[in-house]
């Protein structure tokens, strides 16, 4: 996988005040990226030096080979942005707006037409077509705003808390766009929410108080944070009782431990716990289909992300 | 070239998005006609002349070109849309000249809705075009000045109120720079008569537009202009 986003070294003083102390990253062609942090963590600031609004104290990026210090514009021109909130212009309508930035993006007069069209088709704009952009709530903004920043089909995508201030509904909208827009171009994401990053991204980054904490899959740094795995296993055990179960779970290889919690719905809860990051879920499937359960959920806890996050960036 | 083109239309539509644009035209053809036929000068010369209009709007621009510059910058600053249209492929430089050409456009639709007072002199007796022209030309450049500074000031903040105050008080400074320095000594007014907008607007309103006066203006825009670009490039450093 060639990387098309390549960061070294960024460091960004406001002042006195150090941002950025050093980042370093690089993005492959395609990945989801995830950035994470703490609010004033660096990730707003990180975006801004990388779509050159701002300029870094020091340190060196390119985006697609294009160099972010000496060949800024050609930069520009491949990538798509939606800064925080969606600043667009409330006084113009959809198409005006759209139309617009496809002068500025050099969209030969000809296609116009059909790239709006495109974009307002993909993003579920049709239904406020005649509105101004004042006029719509924050939800459709934010679908101008990723209409804007994918109308010149650009490689990279970068989206500043692309879900942030929407309400639940328009939060699966919007990532679910992401997601189906993911599967064309590489995008990089700045979040607060954890779950957002697990449910969209193929790869997160951490970074606290301007420096990366963390690099990888969920998978990854969870194993990276823990020494212990933990899985939640629900099953109607049919007949047999909850001791017997929880014998036959601890009995598992790589299996350091299993707790009872309880019972919802008829089925009995358990929490697993393993050595290292083993995955012992086939272990427990098999488990449960030989011994006549009806598993109705088996998964690794989440919970242990949160607080990997949780003791990654607190200071 | 396309860029400055696509930011000066963009302006110039929403000019005529919001009330101030339409409010600020009328209230100007308002007090030009009245300054104009009101005050008693045109009819004591006994003859066709624009030579009052000429001596009034350069200091009814002083008023009116700040109100429409003020937001230029400003006010894309307060949203942050400034921040979207940065990060297109496109350079500082264009940013702040496609809003000097927005702007210029709406004095251009302004001055063109006050020609119909010369026409209307030119029903009362025989004028003399050849002046009017050329105070018109000294008009839009002296107005291109005052919106260079405006949009200058609009770099500055992100409340329009105060680009709107800075732009009056540089303007009105180097209206009156002169009349200023005059207190002085006869001399210091010599000198600083160079730098007044009003000075250099004498033989315009006589209708010679003098090639020194047109250098003049057009520095003042550079300078202005090139003011603005570097404080909207200063975001990049602070």
């Amino acid at each position: 996988m060639s990387s098309v986003i390549e960061v070294s070294g960024l460091r960004k003083f406001y002042g006195p005040f150090e941002a950025l102390k050093g980042i370093s990253f690089s993005v492959g062609t395609g990945e989801i990226v995830g950035f994470l942090g703490p609010n004033g963590a660096g990730k707003t600031t990180t975006m801004k030096i990388l779509t050159g609004y701002i300029s870094a104290t020091a340190g060196s990026f390119s985006v697609a080979g294009h160099d972010g210090f000496t060949d800024s514009l050609e930069l520009r021109r491949k990538i798509g942005y939606l800064p925080e909130n969606a600043p667009l212009y409330p006084d113009m309508g959809i198409v005006e707006y759209l139309n617009f930035v496809c002068q500025i993006r050099k969209i030969p007069r000809s296609s116009r037409k059909s790239r709006i069209d495109k974009m307002v088709e993909v993003t579920g704009l049709t239904p406020m077509i005649r509105k101004n952009i004042g006029e719509l709530s924050k939800g459709f903004r934010q679908r101008v705003g990723l209409a804007q920043a994918m109308i010149h089909e650009p490689p990279v995508l970068i989206l500043d808390e692309p879900t942030s201030g929407l309400d639940p509904n328009q939060i699966v909208e919007i990532r679910n766009l992401i997601r189906d827009l993911g599967q064309e171009r590489t995008i990089v994401l700045s979040t607060h929410n954890l779950p957002e990053v697990q449910m969209t991204c193929s790869r997160m980054i951490i970074i606290s108080n301007g420096v990366k904490v963390a690099d990888g899959t969920a998978e990854e740094l969870e194993a990276q944070g823990s020494k212990e795995g933990r899985f939640i296993v629900a099953a109607k055990l049919n007949g047999s009782g909850p001791e017997g179960a929880l014998e036959k779970l601890r009995a598992l290889t790589g299996v350091t431990g299993a707790d009872h919690f309880g019972t919802r719905g008829g089925a009995e809860r358990f929490v697993v716990t393993t050595a290292g990051d083993s995955d012992v879920s086939e272990d427990i499937y098999s488990l449960a289909s030989s011994s006549n359960w009806v598993l109705s959920e088996l998964r690794r806890d989440v919970m242990d992300l949160e607080k990997i996050f949780h003791n990654l960036t607190q200071h | 070239m396309g860029n400055i083109w696509a930011i000066g239309k963009r302006e110039f539509a929403s000019f005529f998005n919001s009330p101030i644009a339409y409010f600020a035209i009328t209230v100007f053809l308002i007090m030009v006609g009245g300054l104009f036929f009101g005050t008693g000068e045109f009819f004591e010369v006994g003859q066709a002349t624009m030579r009052p209009f000429f001596e009034w709007v350069p200091l009814l621009f002083i008023f009116l070109l700040p109100a429409i510059s003020m937001r230029l910058v400003a006010e894309e600053k307060r949203t942050g849309s400034l921040e979207l249209l940065i990060t297109m492929p496109i350079r500082d430089t264009e940013v702040v000249l496609g809003k000097l050409l927005g702007a210029s456009l709406f004095l251009v639709v302004a001055l063109g809705l006050t020609l119909a007072y010369p026409i209307a002199v030119s029903q009362l007796g025989p004028l003399d075009w050849g002046p009017v022209i050329g105070g018109y030309i000294g008009l839009l450049l002296l107005g291109l000045a005052y919106l260079s500074v405006g949009l200058m000031t609009s770099t500055w903040t992100r409340n329009q109120i105060v680009a709107f105050i800075l732009a009056l008080l540089v303007c009105g400074f180097l209206y009156y720079i002169d009349d200023m320095a005059g207190l002085l000594s006869d001399r210091a007014r010599e000198i600083a008569a160079h730098m007044s907008f009003q000075a250099h607007f004498e033989n315009v309103a006589k209708g010679v537009l003098d090639t020194r006066d047109v250098i003049f203006y057009l520095s003042v825009t550079a300078v202005a202009v090139t003011i603005g670009k570097f404080s909207l490039e200063a975001r990049r450093w602070t």
